[in-house]
């Protein structure tokens, strides 16, 4: 226990300075280390698009070289679409949480689009030339705050995409301002309805629930179940 | 973003200050030889003191308190203890009046026995005659021997009345209160009075310890109380204390006699007093190990009351001592003590919004979610999605620095650094809970409502 303690109340601009000095510090640390932690998530997702980028360089040059060589040696699965939809995830995670200078991430997110498009271009050649039978949605969201059924979309394909982890979810920004991606946009008329889902040939705007696409995609059926929701199934059947 | 932009400068405030009062201690420590346990000093001559108990139906505890205060380690001719019922409609006044006839002479008749036996070898009928005197209540070695206890009943009034009434009715040199849920460690008043040596001191402040927590609520008011054992201790330091907490706070009666008595104060008078003091230009020490151990609300209704309450008058003096807010002419108290009381206030409230307007948001994310993907969380780690954003960098800076308060705390109090067990229930709860009294607070002062002790 401490002695009694009486003080004069004198201004003790020393000590206004030197606790300044030290919260000034604190801050400049804190500061430092987020973006220290952010910077390594951007490289993060730049590793991850570089592995992508060399996956999809691969799949054109095995792509190329099919004419000498038989369909059995590209699998379908070459580049997995978990691994596409995660960094996605990551994306827009770094999207909300984010300093507000996110051009970077911005840049990032272009380039997930373009490798994404990329993806899906490849696969359907793919499928054309190999006779092989992916499952894609091409989905169309805005994060701008005009689209309130978005947030439930992304959930509903979610749900779908841990269903059948086969099935080849694509996620664009609506708004990005990437040409390609306004291409694709204009190839499919997608119009500014959003969420809008393009499957087999035709656009679907406003939220669809995971049955409705379900309905739409009957394809769907041909999909393996993830082991989760097989033995879910299983179990349930059992009963 | 400018919400983002006004957390980040609410922070930094906040931080400043923590970061200012820890640097202060260190000051404080730097400047005196520490030792754990202070020696009481014996003084040569001790003050007299009158201690006052007001109470309004305190029936149920006013017992305690009268008997913590007689057992007191103090010259029994310089204390004087004075219950001032403030029309109490329960059996208070009867329960203090027995400790006035009875336990009163008893302890006059032990202090007597004594004595005896100091005069028996001399003389062995003084003693007698001493004992015979005291009964009669006459005059003993030339010093009038006056019952220890004395009890008044009044009108009710409120604290401050009582306080006044108390003034009126004793000569003592300093005058102090303990409330009738408190009781007070034997060496207190030992601790406290030498400090008064010092003629610009008007005022001390004691330890305050929680009387037996019980309830969860009550242990983290103990954290809390910690906390403010540092924060008094510190303020004290820099001459800034701007509360006189009613649990045995000790003034010289002159200097409150010439200040013109206590007021109401918006129902807290003993911050009135205080900001009246300092005011006037004089100091409030801080002995720390006087402990008093003082009863806490056991309920969150009861502890929103009081906390209403002491909000509640400490804006409405601050409007009251406006003139004292950035005044240099105070010193600490006026440049960074009242303002960063003031900006605290607004700074807990701004928080608790913006943390419940994002709560309700991701509730509703989350219920969304859950329609859609079901209610079974995903469990799934990934450091990568691990908060480091600096806003949480800064949060976790700012709890660690609270709990080394606490520790602090701890060690002025109680001579140990080791803070309650309430401690981690007050950082993750109590935060939440305070800005709800204090919007309440903000309100009523803003449309004068006032505010009822009960």
């Amino acid at each position: 226990m401490e002695e009694p303690v009486i003080g004069t109340r004198a201004a003790r601009w020393g000590s206004y300075l030197v606790a300044f000095v030290i919260t000034a510090f604190i801050f400049a640390t804190a500061l430092y280390a987020s973006n220290y932690f952010n910077n390594q998530r951007i490289s993060d997702i730049r590793s991850t698009q570089d592995d992508i980028s060399i996956d999809i360089l691969s799949l054109e040059t095995q792509f190329d070289l099919l004419q000498e060589h038989s369909c059995s040696d590209v699998a379908e699965n070459t580049i997995l679409p978990s691994e596409l939809s995660s960094l996605g995830n990551q994306l827009s995670y770094m999207e909300s949480q984010g300093p507000k200078d996110q051009s970077e991430v911005v840049r990032l997110k272009r380039l997930y689009s373009l490798l994404e498009i990329k993806d899906y271009l490849l696969m359907k050649q793919l499928a054309t030339k190999c006779n092989l039978k992916p499952v894609f949605i091409l989905y169309f969201y805005s994060n701008k705050g005009d689209c309130t059924e978005c947030e439930k979309q992304g959930y509903a394909l979610t749900a779908l995409s841990e269903t059948y982890p086969q099935l080849r979810t694509y996620s664009f920004d609506y708004n990005l301002g990437v040409s390609a991606l306004q291409t694709l946009v204009a190839i499919d008329d997608v119009n500014n309805k959003l969420p809008a889902l393009y499957i087999n040939g035709q656009t679907y705007y406003g939220y669809q629930s995971v049955d409705d696409i379900q309905k739409i995609l009957p394809q769907l059926k041909t999909l393996q179940k993830s082991a989760a929701t097989s033995t879910a199934t299983s179990t349930k059947k059992k009963k | 973003m400018i919400g983002l932009d006004i957390m980040y400068a609410a922070l930094f405030v906040s931080l400043y200050f923590e970061v200012f009062m820890l640097l202060a201690f260190i000051q404080s420590r730097m400047t005196r030889v520490a030792r754990r346990i202070p020696p009481i000093k014996e003084l040569a001559d001790y003050p007299t003191v009158a201690i006052v108990v007001p109470c309004f139906n305190e029936a149920k505890t006013v017992a305690g308190t009268i008997e913590s205060l007689l057992a007191l380690d103090y010259p029994h001719d310089k204390l004087e203890i004075i219950v001032v019922d403030d029309g109490s409609t329960d059996g208070t006044f009867a329960v203090a009046q027995h400790y006035e006839s009875e336990r009163s002479e008893g302890y006059a008749a032990a202090t007597v026995r004594v004595q005896q036996s100091e005069y028996s070898s001399r003389d062995p009928k003084y003693s007698e005659h001493l004992i015979a005197s005291v009964n009669a209540g006459e005059f003993r070695g030339g010093v009038p021997f006056t019952p220890r206890v004395k009890v008044f009943h009044k009108e009710n009034g409120g604290k401050h009345s009582a306080m006044n009434y108390a003034l009126s009715h004793t000569q003592a040199h300093l005058i102090g209160c303990l409330d009738a849920d408190s009781i007070v460690d034997s060496s207190a008043l030992k601790h406290i009075a030498p400090v008064f040596q010092n003629p610009h001191v008007a005022a001390v402040t004691p330890g305050i310890l929680i009387k037996k927590p019980e309830t969860m609520l009550q242990h983290m008011q103990n954290a809390e109380y910690r906390l403010s054992i540092f924060n008094r201790f510190t303020l004290a330091f820099l001459g800034s204390a701007f509360i006189t907490p009613g649990p045995f706070s000790i003034f010289r009666a002159n200097v409150v006699r010439e200040t013109g008595g206590w007021r109401h104060g918006h129902s807290t008078e003993d911050l009135e007093m205080a900001l009246r003091i300092q005011e006037l230009g004089y100091s409030i020490g801080n002995a720390p190990a006087a402990a008093v151990y003082t009863g806490t609300p056991r309920t969150v209704r009861a502890l929103f009351r009081q906390r209403v309450r002491w909000t509640y008058g400490f804006l409405r003096n601050a409007i009251d001592y406006r003139h004292m807010f950035t005044n240099k002419k105070y010193g600490n108290l006026g440049i960074i003590v009242l303002p960063t009381a003031l900006l605290s206030i607004a700074i807990a409230i701004f928080f608790f919004l913006r943390v419940a307007f994002y709560a309700v948001i991701e509730l509703s994310h989350q219920i969304t979610r859950a329609q859609i993907l079901g209610i079974m969380p995903h469990f799934s780690f990934n450091l990568f999605y691990l908060n480091t954003s600096a806003m949480w960098f800064l949060i976790y800076v700012s709890v660690a620095l609270v709990l080394v308060l606490i520790s602090v705390g701890s060690l002025i109090g109680t001579g140990s650094r080791r803070p309650p067990a309430g401690t981690p229930f007050f950082v993750l709860f109590y935060s939440f809970l305070v800005p709800l009294w204090l919007g309440a607070a903000v309100i009523r002062a803003a449309f004068k409502t006032g505010v009822r002790w009960r």
